[in-house]
């Protein structure tokens, strides 16, 4: 039991393992064996000269007090600092922390042993009564103090594995979504329209990351609005702000509607100058989406018959739904397109 | 308040102050700055502004970042006009910030010139709404539901005039586009905007004060 740390031989332990921490000599069993001594000394003078004479009990309490104290002692050195940092702990033990442990566990047993058959009285229905809640409670003060190190041990370890799993996520979104797009604007660094783009595109993808609201373009038809509205920004490499009131499952006249603005957005890019807006709303009865953009602007009616842009992907497209749409503009002015289908199920006879 | 606009300029980010003096007009003086809640606070108190550019998270303070340091200002006497200025289109942060007392809510996407008319704009006492804030409004005051206030004192509701007001600046029409197109004057707009503004921060109305609760600036 006294063989460890200290005791090794210096000339092995250096020829051996040179960066080996040399643990402190331990004093307790000499402590222990000291105390031991004394007790037996004053047990012995004191029968002896027959001074003051304690009941039997007096060894055995010692005994307990004394390995319940072994059994707290690695606790101090271990809990404190240590227990924010679980792998530390583990190493900490060394084997003269499980020797005082061990020796504690074995004092504390031998004292409860004793009392459990220790007959302090006559009668047998006393000693049944007091002694199993007795036992019971030395047991949990010797190990108490374990178990609630235990138990804080794993709460520390648990919130240190949910924040090292939310680090780890955000290190994996940033890797694959931020550093590629850097490496890609390096790459593409004497093309501004391509680094104006990816920058635009990262920054919606961070956006969405940070702000989620993650709904689906089926459920959402302001979700499926803005995902087209950014395909055309993408596209065009121009910034648009689309704007979105109340929001709908996108059924299949909201997605024509959807698909109608795309068309009038892309077109805006295409044709007008910055800023272009977007905004849809969706009301009681129907859904309705502005396209607007800041010039130059041009006469609706001299399209060409042949352009199908205006007439079959916008004003077509909406009508076969019930809808409309309507192109505001005038030369040297801001042109918008609006766009209305009808909601609910009443209108569905008109729809198809 | 005529002359030149005397404005602070509070962000973190000393690229984006930079950026946001540059960008300024010529008859809006900067005269101060601060990067974090406290350097905002004692800046506003020293050097007394006409309108201060507020970015919205902001470090130090009580962890509001912008909402403390408006709640700090606005209980002094004679404060400055707070305009917001954000990446952010949470509407919580949004919405946060001007029930806490800004009187306009610009993105940092906004143009030079766009900046500087809305400053001057704040400076004068009227609001500034973007597209964003003003889709917000209608979102939060149920607009697209079809509630009407029949009276103007309604705080829970907006008139059907400054629904369409809204609708309008929500579509990406400045205010002068507006007053074009519902045949009324910029002066009359402004008073809508205003009374929209008033009514975003008195209202009780439940999402509004969904989002002041988890916000806590109720």
């Amino acid at each position: 039991m006294c063989d460890d740390g200290g005791v090794t031989s210096p000339a092995n332990e250096r020829l051996t393992r040179p960066l080996k921490r040399r643990a402190p000599n331990a004093a307790w069993p000499r402590a222990l064996v000291g105390a031991a001594m004394l007790m037996v000394a004053f047990d012995l003078a004191s029968s002896r000269f027959d001074w003051f004479r304690p009941g039997p009990w007096v060894v055995p309490l010692l005994a307990y007090i004394v390995g319940t104290a072994l059994v707290w002692s690695p606790l101090d050195s271990a809990s404190e600092e240590d227990a924010l940092r679980p792998e530390v702990v583990v190493g900490l033990f060394s084997r003269d922390h499980w020797a005082r442990v061990l020796i504690g566990i074995g004092l504390a047993f031998f004292s409860m042993w004793w009392f459990a058959r220790w007959e302090f009285t006559d009668q047998p229905v006393v000693r049944i009564v007091m002694v199993p809640p007795a036992l019971i409670v030395a047991f949990a003060l010797l190990l108490g103090p374990w178990l609630l190190r235990l138990v804080r041990q794993v709460r520390v370890e648990r919130s240190e594995r949910i924040r090292e799993f939310e680090r780890a996520e955000i290190a994996a979104h940033l890797h694959d979504s931020v550093l590629q797009t850097l490496t890609l604007i390096r790459k593409h660094s004497d093309e501004p329209a391509a680094v104006a783009k990816l920058a635009r595109a990262q920054e919606r993808d961070l956006r969405t990351y940070l702000y989620q609201d993650r709904r689906t373009e089926a459920e959402s038809v302001a979700t499926a609005l803005a995902a087209a509205i950014n395909s055309v920004e993408d596209a065009h490499a121009v910034a648009i702000d689309a704007v979105s009131v109340g929001d709908a499952p996108t059924d299949k006249r909201l997605r024509a509607a959807v698909a109608a603005a795309r068309e009038a957005a892309s077109n805006a890019a295409k044709h007008g100058h910055a800023p272009i807006s977007v905004y849809a709303e969706v009301s009681g009865d129907r859904y309705e989406i502005f396209v607007r953009d800041s010039g130059p602007g041009f006469n609706p009616k001299r399209i060409p018959t042949d352009r199908l842009g205006i007439r079959e992907s916008i004003m077509g497209r909406v009508e076969r739904h019930g809808g409309f749409a309507a192109v505001t503009s005038k030369r040297g002015e801001s042109t918008e397109v609006h766009i209305s289908v009808p909601r609910g199920a009443e209108n569905g006879r008109v729809a198809r | 308040m005529s002359g030149r606009v005397r404005v602070v300029v509070v962000d973190d980010h000393d690229v984006i102050r930079v950026g946001v003096k540059q960008s300024l007009g010529e008859d809006i003086e900067v005269v101060g700055e601060g990067r974090d809640v406290e350097t905002a606070i004692e800046a506003i108190a020293q050097a007394g502004p006409d309108v201060v550019i507020l970015d919205v998270h902001l470090p130090g303070g009580m962890g509001g970042g912008a909402l403390d340091v408006l709640d700090a200002c606005l209980k002094k006497p004679d404060p400055p006009r707070f305009l917001a200025l954000s990446v952010s289109d949470a509407a919580e942060d949004v919405v946060a910030v001007v029930r806490a007392g800004a009187r306009g809510y610009v993105t940092k996407s906004i143009s030079g010139p766009e900046l500087t008319d809305a400053v001057k704009r704040v400076a004068l006492g009227d609001a500034v709404f973007s597209p964003r804030l003003a889709g917000f409004v209608l979102d939060a005051f149920g607009a697209s539901a079809g509630d009407v206030a029949v009276v103007d004192e309604d705080l829970d509701k907006l008139t059907a005039r400054e629904q369409e007001v809204m609708r309008l600046i929500a579509r990406g029409y400045s205010y002068r586009e507006v007053g074009g197109k519902l045949f009324i004057s910029i002066k009359t707009v402004e008073t809508h905007v205003s009374a929209v503004l008033r009514k975003l921060q008195l209202s009780s109305r439940h999402e509004l004060a969904h989002w002041a609760a988890q916000r806590r600036i109720v």
